[in-house]
């Protein structure tokens, strides 16, 4: 199934996930695999099936209905990995902290229900585009798995914008990485899906795809394995001393109030 | 088309929407420890005079139908706006909190982490709060339970404290202004 591309394309489609398979490998060698088990397997078996796609573009002896199954089912598993991947990065955010993690975990489901069903809609609602099924079935899937990915994604940054919430550096590049990428892939496909783009010039969009991926996963490189500025370190709060009574009778005082309050 | 001008639309906001996140979290790094300058004392005293239903059934009884409902509408204004600054103050110190979750000492560290949840918990309640406060403003009439919040500023003062001595003992948090 090979088709005339150009060198530019060639780079686009094979080095990010050559460069996403190298970062795997980094962050396996300082044990970053047993903390965020799902973005390494993401960035193993992300990368492998798009060189598996790309091969099977590249070998003439593949039919293109082969290569639309390779396709498919590339799409399916990456696109599993990628919502096990955003509930591991809402496990590390609202996890250790009891407060908000029934909370946000019933939020999060809701919002996922309420983007299936809008997902759902937009899928019925777009036009046919007159390719072979498999073809449209998987324009569709795209933007299907992209509108859903983008949402909850977007879900996840209000609600730690809303609390304040700073994600730790690593969390934050994985967070931020797949969610540019989700929102430039859910225009790009929905456009493509939607039949908005002439054939001719699609490939523009499949450029701006690439490119975008390519991008995320430098963004990925730079947070995991860039070390930040140390924001953890203990910081002397500087406020006005106390004026009032001691910290021991101020405490006294508010245990007195609790108490109150907890027999009212 | 239409349906890709819309998606189009929602991708191109979400995106700078995280990208505005990016750059804000960005600048946050340099704050530091001007943090605790924001964070505005609240008179815990004046607030539970305000949430008292005891309070309000004696101006009920006391002042006509009509001269009640405006001034529970006072009330609920001056209601919101104590819970909208315990809401920020909340938010100040999760962040403080956040920022003294890696201390050396473990002591600290778990009061750092005692202090973040409790004030994630009472910037949710504040929420809820402000949202039961908005439909009170609507029903005057209605009855408004907003102790959970004033439980919680209590317990959350009780955390920064806690929080502040253990970081620094001569220079505690106080978030309340009645002590």
């Amino acid at each position: 199934m090979l088709q005339a591309h150009s060198l530019l394309w060639h780079y686009l489609w094979v080095a990010p996930n050559a460069f996403l398979l190298l970062l795997a490998l980094l962050l396996l060698r300082r044990g970053f695999h047993k903390k965020y088990p799902f973005f390494f397997t993401f960035a193993i078996v992300g990368a492998l099936g798009q060189l598996i796609v790309y091969a099977t573009d590249v070998i003439p002896s593949v039919t293109p209905g082969t290569w639309w199954l390779i396709f498919w089912a590339g799409l399916v598993i990456e696109g599993l990995l990628k919502f096990a991947l955003i509930g591991e990065i809402f496990g590390h955010i609202f996890d250790p902290y009891p407060s908000l993690a029934r909370i946000g975990k019933f939020l999060i489901r809701g919002v996922g229900a309420a983007l299936v069903l809008a997902a759902a809609l937009a899928a019925a609602y777009t036009p046919q585009d007159g390719l072979f099924g498999i073809v449209s079935g998987a324009h569709l899937l795209e933007q299907t798995i992209y509108l859903i990915e983008a949402g909850l994604l977007a879900f996840i940054f209000i609600l730690s914008s809303y609390f304040h919430l700073s994600l730790i550096r690593p969390l934050f590049g994985i967070a931020l990485g797949l969610s540019i990428s989700a929102c430039v892939h859910l225009a790009t496909w929905a456009v493509i899906a939607n039949g908005g783009w002439a054939n001719s010039t699609r490939s523009r969009l499949d450029f701006l795809n690439m490119a975008t991926y390519h991008v995320c996963v430098l963004i990925w490189f730079y947070y995991l394995l860039v070390p930040g500025e140390a924001r953890g370190e203990t910081r002397a709060l500087s406020i006005d001393p106390p004026k009032g009574p001691s910290h021991k009778e101020e405490l006294e005082l508010w245990n007195r109030e609790l108490e109150r309050l907890v027999k009212q | 088309m239409t349906l890709a001008i819309i998606l189009v639309i929602v991708a191109a906001l979400a995106l700078i929407f995280i990208l505005g996140i990016t750059v804000s979290r960005s600048l946050q790094v340099s704050e530091g420890a001007s943090l605790a300058g924001k964070i505005q004392p609240i008179d815990v005293a004046a607030f539970r005079n305000l949430i008292n239903p005891a309070e309000d059934d004696y101006l009920r009884r006391r002042l006509s139908a009509s001269e009640f409902r405006v001034v529970r509408r006072q009330r609920l204004h001056a209601m919101a706006a104590y819970v909208q600054t315990a809401g920020r103050n909340a938010a100040v110190l999760v962040r403080m909190g956040q920022s003294a979750l890696a201390a050396a000492d473990p002591q600290t560290s778990e009061a750092a982490r005692q202090l973040v949840d409790n004030a994630l918990l009472l910037r949710r309640n504040a929420a809820f709060a402000l949202v039961r406060i908005y439909v009170a403003l609507a029903w005057p009439n209605s009855g408004l339970a907003a102790t959970p919040i004033l439980h919680g500023y209590e317990r959350l003062n009780g955390s920064a404290m806690l929080l502040g001595r253990l970081q620094n003992p001569a220079v505690p948090v106080r978030i309340s202004a009645t002590l």
